[in-house]
């Protein structure tokens, strides 16, 4: 909102298109200093990085190596948790061919669709993401025209106009997920801040570059049922003052087999996301999946949805108190 | 291009509802899909409710991701529209746009902004002013003044 107080001249304002194209500008520079996704790099670059830094920090970085091998930076533009998402998905689906699950995933997609339109959006202004969207999940499988290998996949997750819309996409998806289980979700988004579940979608689920908390993991990961993990890598110590171990919380979205370790690992440094990449990433099998009955009732689906992740987003807030801690 | 096939649709969208939201009329350029000129009535229990205004519309390359440029055409004396420029300080042109948003629902934002006046937030002071000191009727009758040197049965041939 613009606001000169009354005190500065109307003319010495810059005018909105100006502010916007410096805004522009500014992101540009960024751009060049980092990709949407970077390359997939050592963990040993994150001990690098905070070699003079704080103890804490690089005894949680040592204990990081015993479980992730490397890391995937995505640009710090606010939407940083939706890139890696989108990269980390479709590189697991590269790697493991599975075809079921983006069967299972676009029956998600499906739903989101049905749901966005119950709300009342109307389907020419979402169309378009979810196609590109879907057309990158059908890249990652072998055998199809469009077909890519890792080097063409990283090249599409750089390309503007590609990556933005998938992330258009999610954020759809997520405001739709959040304003249809809006009783569910009332209560953290009130604890995040002072808006009610439709102001939060409109100003922080739904414009681009706005950050992403616990909420929009949780219903990005239940709409799609993609089960995520998110490994806090901050300068929290156990009760015990000497503790040091590298808290995660795993995102598993209702009905979901559980997992060793899901699909979508992300490292969260307070206000950041990145890839993190696990140490038998190269000889992980397909993770099986249970196939869900056709039949099954809807409602049963959704009390579970009530129940369970009510569990996790306590878990995550909890987690959340030990970075403010 | 995706904004021109986006706008392509809005197109087809706002030909069929045509005559449904009768206080809006959206046209776009002949020429230029990118240029849209719109025609809005004010609002009822408004001083602006004798008038029509006319909104330029520009929209950028990277539209929808991005917001389209509106601006008011047509004189208005209102604390969030610029008294020069007819620029608009409305949210959702700037860092709440989203591509859920359309040409002719930021029309109808537009429209609430008319009816919903944010003091707080002024682009014209000396009208933010008279409303933040509790001047309301000072506030009307300067806007029902503008309304009706700038935005009464002028219209149709002054708004080019």
């Amino acid at each position: 909102m613009n606001s000169d107080g009354g005190g500065a001249s109307e003319e010495d304002r810059p005018r909105d298109d100006e502010i916007l194209a410096f805004h522009h500008a500014i992101r540009a520079a960024d751009a060049e200093k980092l990709e949407f996704v970077g390359d997939k790099e050592p963990l040993s670059v994150l001990a690098a990085e905070y070699e003079a830094g704080n103890p804490v920090f690089r005894a949680k970085v040592e204990k990081l190596g015993q479980t992730y091998v490397a890391i995937r930076r995505a640009r710090g533009d606010g939407n940083c948790f939706f890139r890696s998402f989108m990269f980390s998905y479709l590189e697991h689906i590269l790697e493991t061919r599975d075809e079921t699950e983006v069967k299972r995933i676009q029956k998600n997609i499906e739903q989101s669709k049905k749901a966005l339109i119950e709300l009342g959006y109307q389907e020419f202004t979402f169309e378009d993401f979810l196609s590109i969207f879907v057309e990158q999940l059908d890249s990652v499988l072998p055998g199809r025209e469009s077909s890519v290998d890792i080097d063409q996949l990283v090249e599409k997750c750089r390309d503007r106009y590609i990556s933005d819309y998938v992330v258009m996409f999610f954020r759809f998806v997520t405001s739709a997920e959040i304003r249809k289980r809006a009783e569910f979700f009332e209560p953290f988004i009130l604890g995040l801040s002072n808006m009610n579940v439709q102001q939060f979608c409109k100003t922080s689920v739904e414009p681009m570059g706005e950050e992403s908390d616990h909420v929009h993991i949780t219903a990005l990961s239940d709409a799609l049922g993609v089960p995520v993990r998110v490994v806090y890598l901050d300068r929290s110590v156990g009760a015990d003052g000497k503790n040091t171990d590298v808290n995660h919380h795993d995102f598993l979205p209702p009905d979901c087999p559980t997992v060793e370790m899901p699909p979508v690992v992300l490292l969260y440094r307070p206000g950041h996301y990145d890839i993190l990449y696990t140490r038998e990433v190269q000889n992980l099998a397909p993770v099986p999946r249970v196939e869900e009955p056709q039949d099954l009732p809807e409602l049963k689906g959704l009390q579970e949805a009530k129940e369970t992740p009510v569990k996790s987003i306590q878990d995550a807030n909890s987690t959340q108190e030990a970075i403010a801690a | 291009m995706a904004s021109r096939a986006r706008l392509f649709k809005e197109y087809k969208e706002v030909q069929r509802d045509r005559g449904q939201d009768s206080d809006i009329q959206l046209l776009c350029d002949e020429t230029n899909i990118y240029r849209w000129t719109a025609l809005i009535k004010g609002p009822t229990d408004t001083p602006y409710q004798e008038g029509v205004f006319q909104l330029a519309i520009n929209v950028p390359e990277q539209y929808p991701l991005v917001p389209p440029q509106v601006r008011f055409v047509t004189k208005i004396f209102h604390p969030n529209v610029h008294f020069k420029t007819g620029e608009i300080c409305l949210d959702i042109l700037k860092t709440a746009w989203s591509p859920a948003w359309t040409l002719q629902s930021v029309c109808r934002a537009v429209i609430a902004l008319l009816a919903h006046p944010e003091a707080d937030s002024p682009l014209n002071c000396d009208c933010g002013n008279l409303l933040r000191s509790g001047d309301n009727r000072g506030y009307q009758s300067m806007a029902l003044m503008y309304t009706r040197l700038a935005a009464v049965a002028s219209v149709p041939n002054s708004s080019a």
